[in-house]
């Protein structure tokens, strides 16, 4: 999923100061199990933004709304009462979601209320971790499942760099080594042998190097 | 003259701490607003829940929890400290003082421990006054 984190209130308020009316327009999807921009949270957010302005002896009108997914126009069609009540919206989606917003409703301003993050795994309830960057180009039948190119911090692809301790990267000792998790998958599955072949320099172009990507799947375009 | 503060508080509690027993406030200290809201374990109160309060007016939001170890649904205890301890960190990011919200883990029944706990946050709140969203 995608995850993200919440701005800070005082990010947020500032943001959304020059507005007197305010959508908080959540994403009921990746945003939602990490607790970053579902329902609770969109609810959580227009409190203390009503809480905080009243604070400072200013008021603003603050309405909730949360979508399936603001990445999927057919969903997004369902906010547009709610945005046409108000000045702006403050999306809690990730980046792609404010943006599909902004580009439905181009004369409404939309704000970032999420920091998009990375792409992850819940390990355990409330941790996330980053798991895969997207890279166009997955390698991960070698790597016995373990993603050198996102879990390394060096982004080794041909052999861990030796400096990492007990299992740990040297860079971070609260991150597991991607090598030692690695050669540890390639052990249980008896493929071992994955570490004589040569992976070659990525091809960055397919990670978004050359622009902004783009699939198409001529079998569901009419 | 200024207006007389009225301290109000609203107390979100489980129902192990005490049930639906109205509780008494010391003579002294009837003037303040004290509004109990029970519910079914403490890990039901949600972050919102506590912010709304703050919104209806409350100047100071306590809840009361039954001692660690002896929630009867194992972690609820824990889980409403979690949220607690969150809240009061958004409540100092607005700038509306963390120290107006406080969980306090109260043995079944203590009805002596509960008005402490209470007369304890009316002092604190004299000192702090209304609360500024109020």
């Amino acid at each position: 999923m995608i995850v993200g984190e919440q701005k800070s209130i005082a990010e947020i308020k500032n943001i959304v100061s020059p507005y007197k009316k305010v959508l908080i327009l959540g994403c009921g999807t990746c945003v939602k199990t990490c607790f970053a921009g579902g329902e609770d949270e969109v609810a959580v957010l227009a409190s203390a933004l009503r809480l905080a302005f009243k604070k400072d002896g200013r008021r603003i009108e603050v309405e909730e709304f949360t979508v399936e997914r603001q990445c999927e126009d057919e969903f997004v069609q369902e906010s547009a009462e709610a945005i046409a009540r108000n000045e702006s919206v403050l999306s809690l989606a990730c980046g792609a979601g404010v943006q599909a917003i902004a580009r439905r409703y181009e004369k409404t301003p939309v704000l970032p209320g999420v920091n998009t993050t990375f792409l992850g795994v819940l390990e355990k309830h409330g941790l996330f971790t980053e798991e895969c960057s997207g890279c166009g180009d997955c390698q991960l039948a070698v790597f016995g499942a373990v993603c050198p190119f996102t879990r390394c911090a060096k982004k080794l692809l041909n052999g861990p760099c030796g400096g990492s301790q007990e299992g740990k990267c040297e860079v971070d000792p609260d991150t597991e080594c991607a090598w030692s998790l690695i050669i540890y998958r390639l052990k249980l599955l008896g493929q071992l042998d994955n570490l004589r072949a040569y992976v070659p320099p990525k091809n960055w172009c397919a990670s978004g190097a050359c622009g902004p990507r783009k699939l198409i799947r001529e079998d569901h375009v009419l | 003259m200024g207006k007389q503060f009225i301290p109000k508080i609203t107390v979100f509690h489980c129902i192990n701490v005490f049930g639906d027993g109205e509780f008494l406030l010391p003579p002294e200290k009837q003037d303040a607003a004290v509004e109990f809201i029970k519910l079914p374990c403490s890990s039901m109160v949600k972050d919102v829940f506590l912010l709304r309060a703050f919104e209806s007016g409350a100047d100071a939001v306590l809840v009361l929890v039954c001692p660690e170890g002896a929630c009867r649904y194992v972690e609820g205890n824990l889980r409403a400290k979690k949220r607690v301890g969150w809240v009061k960190n958004l409540l100092d990011e607005i700038g509306l003082d963390g120290g107006r919200l406080a969980l306090f883990n109260v043995a079944a029944d203590d009805a002596a421990a509960v008005e402490q706990i209470i007369v304890q946050t009316l002092s604190q709140l004299a000192d702090l006054g209304p609360s500024p969203a109020a």
